[in-house]
């Protein structure tokens, strides 16, 4: 029996269906890339360095102290004060429901002591402009405290920021690796649909009454999904670094390794769900769900630092932190296949990959064929 | 000589028992056709001759060889066209069958399965639009890339219209003109007695008879149904009905109207003397025909159902 023969048909064959099948040109290019430009343009393009707020002053009882305070307030560029002048509190206050003004800061002090408040809308209390102005005012109460008690400051905050790698880490360079992990994971998870069509039309049953040998046919659809990964990592990177300028340092010896391994990994979990998905929308359901709960928890869009203690462990459980981890080790900080995270990471992808190849051939088989004709 | 024997074949899935008793012989470059109601166990008992379910008893064997030892060899003998369009619907027909043709180790030049099934002008389009009828061709034209010896064809006409239905007949008797066994599977009785060498009817797990299509039929008793139109008043029909009552070969008459049915063991006999009568009368018979048995008064008389098309 001609292997070869059977194998490089079966491969042109998956070739062919792969170029023709305009969904996973979609999801597999098309969607990753405008998710990509969406969140940069959320995260990195819109914001304009300039940061300037609106604040209404309210100053019932002017005195040196308050007087001396408006006059600084005014000195800062980043505070535009509606009106020009102090207002009343009831006006202040309707500005801020309005949302007119970010803030209003309300002296009530007299020449020795005294509190500043600081009122803003309940929807933007946790907004970054609003923290933006409590913390300039913060400051400015500390400058004027410490005039008030003649000191100058011993210390002073200098801000810098460093990550762990040999450059900073851009944001661009952070989720340009995140989405291009998730495509490579959605091209596995979502690719095994054509299994299920296969079982309900009758064509998985069909091959195996041919002397064809249903491994090479798998096989030559694993081959055809690398490569196709190939090209969703060489697209994305070009679009990346070209128009959002990302810096990329890559590794090739651990880029090549967490690359096969995930997409291994991610196409056996596709596997699995296919042996239990009787129809295609099922199929699709339980991909969306698993997709959606790794897309959020494994560190895609932001640091898993961000989310709450409680939420960490669980990423630490599913594949996708270890993929995204890997090639942002791999594509940015270029760090070669002697980390023993990267080791860690592969193993606990590979434990996954294992788990959800060895349960889907055991439904797979299990499972009569009367019972899924 | 026997291709496919197959002896006392039982399968049960849980606590239905799909196939009670099952056997057969299919001579090579015969159509042999298996008939029975929905549930009958067709399909499962194609199944096991085909090697995707094992029987729970009983022995299949083409020509000596079976599963157990010879599957691939067996692969390569056979050819099998599934009900549902079993076939990669983003390739076209052509590189459907190159791929197909690639499973063995040889096969038959796919220009040659094209003109066979007729779809050399459509061999560069994609399956997915492709037509009902073009899809069961191409269905039947992938059973034969091997050049097998035996071809199964599972219900290849259900849901096409009558020309296209008509073509894959051509292409059956074509394959029989070839000297390929063929097995097939209808749910149109005009298909299996048109098509058919041998017919054997299964219901309930059970072979209910088997035999060639007239030897069913001439099984059946030999009254047949006669039916007479006269011109003019109603008269002449009472008056033929009340002659023909009176004949011994006649078990049984209705009357509507001018329209008179009869039924006769001898309908020959029966006519002509109806016919003396007539024309001593000088009334005018203006239709007279004789109901033809077919298959499907076997198919009712073995199983007690009603087909349905």
């Amino acid at each position: 029996m001609n292997y070869r023969k059977q194998f490089s048909n079966m491969f042109l064959a998956q070739l062919k269906m792969t170029f023709r099948e305009r969904q996973t040109w979609f999801w597999g290019i098309f969607f990753p890339v405008i998710l990509m430009v969406v969140f940069m343009v959320i995260f990195t393009g819109g914001s304009n360095d300039d940061f300037e707020a609106k604040v209404a002053v309210v100053d019932d009882s002017p005195n040196e102290m308050t007087r001396m305070m408006l006059e600084q307030i005014r000195n800062m560029s980043v505070f535009n004060i509606e009106s020009g002048e102090p207002v009343s509190l009831e006006q202040a206050e309707e500005w801020v429901k309005e949302k007119d003004v970010d803030a209003a800061i309300v002296f009530s002090t007299s020449a020795e002591s005294g509190t500043i408040r600081l009122i803003v809308n309940k929807e933007e209390e946790r907004g970054a402009d609003v923290q933006a102005v409590s913390g300039i005012l913060d400051k400015m109460v500390q400058q004027v405290n410490l005039a008030a008690a003649g000191a100058a400051p011993v210390y002073e905050l200098q801000f810098e920021a460093v990550s762990a790698g040999d450059d900073d880490l851009k944001y661009e360079d952070f989720l340009l690796t995140g989405m291009i992990a998730l495509s490579v994971a959605q091209g596995g998870l979502f690719g095994m649909v054509g299994m299920v069509e296969m079982r309900r039309k009758g064509l998985l049953k069909r091959l195996r009454m041919t002397p064809a040998r249903m491994g090479l046919f798998g096989l030559s659809d694993v081959v055809m999904r690398m490569i196709f990964g190939v090209f969703q990592v060489v697209i994305l990177s070009l679009i990346g670094v070209f128009i959002f300028g990302a810096t990329l340092h890559i590794h090739i010896a651990s880029l090549v390794v967490c690359f096969l391994i995930g997409a291994l990994t991610f196409s056996a979990m596709g596997y699995f769900i296919s042996s239990f998905s009787k129809t295609m929308e099922a199929y699709m359901g339980i991909a969306n769900i698993l997709s959606f709960l790794m897309m959020f928890l494994s560190g895609v869009f932001f640091p898993l630092e961000m989310m709450p203690s409680w939420l960490q462990p669980v990423s630490h459980v599913l594949p996708l932190t270890y993929f995204v981890d890997g090639l942002r080790d791999s594509m940015v900080y270029a760090i070669g296949p002697v980390s023993a995270d990267l080791w860690i990471g592969v193993g606990i992808m590979v434990l996954w990959g294992a788990a959800a190849f060895a349960i889907g051939s055991w439904i797979y088989r299990s499972k009569s064929i009367a019972a899924t004709r | 000589m026997a291709v496919l024997e197959v002896q006392h074949l039982r399968k049960s899935f849980g606590t239905v028992q799909a196939v009670e008793d099952i056997s057969f012989s299919v001579e090579a470059g015969e159509i042999f056709t298996i008939i029975g109601p929905n549930g009958a166990g067709k399909t499962t008992t194609l199944e096991m001759i085909e090697g995707l379910i094992t029987p729970d008893a009983g022995h299949i064997s083409f020509g000596g060889l079976n599963w157990g030892k010879h599957a691939d060899a067996i692969r390569m003998k056979i050819g099998v066209q599934p009900q549902s369009s079993a076939m990669f619907d983003l390739l076209t027909p052509e590189e459907n069958l190159d791929l197909f043709a690639s499973f063995y180790p040889k096969s038959r030049p796919t220009e040659e399965i094209l003109r066979m099934v007729n779809l050399t002008d459509h061999r560069k389009k994609k399956v997915k639009s492709l037509s009902g009828g073009q899809r069961q061709r191409l269905a039947i034209g992938l059973a034969m890339i091997s050049d097998p010896d035996i071809i199964f064809l599972d219900e290849p006409t259900t849901g096409l219209d009558p020309q296209a239905r008509r073509n894959i007949w051509d292409i059956v008797l074509a394959l029989k003109d070839l000297g390929k066994t063929t097995i097939l599977t209808t749910h149109y009785m005009e298909e299996a007695e048109k098509l058919s060498d041998r017919v054997c009817i299964v219901d309930q797990g059970r072979v209910v008879t088997l035999d060639t299509p007239a030897a069913l039929i001439g099984r059946l008793t030999k009254e047949r149904e006669v039916r007479l139109a006269f011109t003019g008043d109603n008269g002449a029909a009472a008056e033929a009905e009340q002659f023909v009552r009176d004949l011994g070969s006649v078990t049984r008459t209705e009357r509507e109207g001018a329209a008179l049915r009869l039924w006769s063991v001898q309908p020959e006999d029966t006519l002509y003397s109806l016919f003396g009568f007539t024309k001593e009368r000088g009334y005018q018979v203006e239709q007279v025909s004789i109901r033809e048995m077919s298959l499907e008064d076997v198919f009712i008389a073995f199983t007690g159902k009603e087909w349905r098309d």
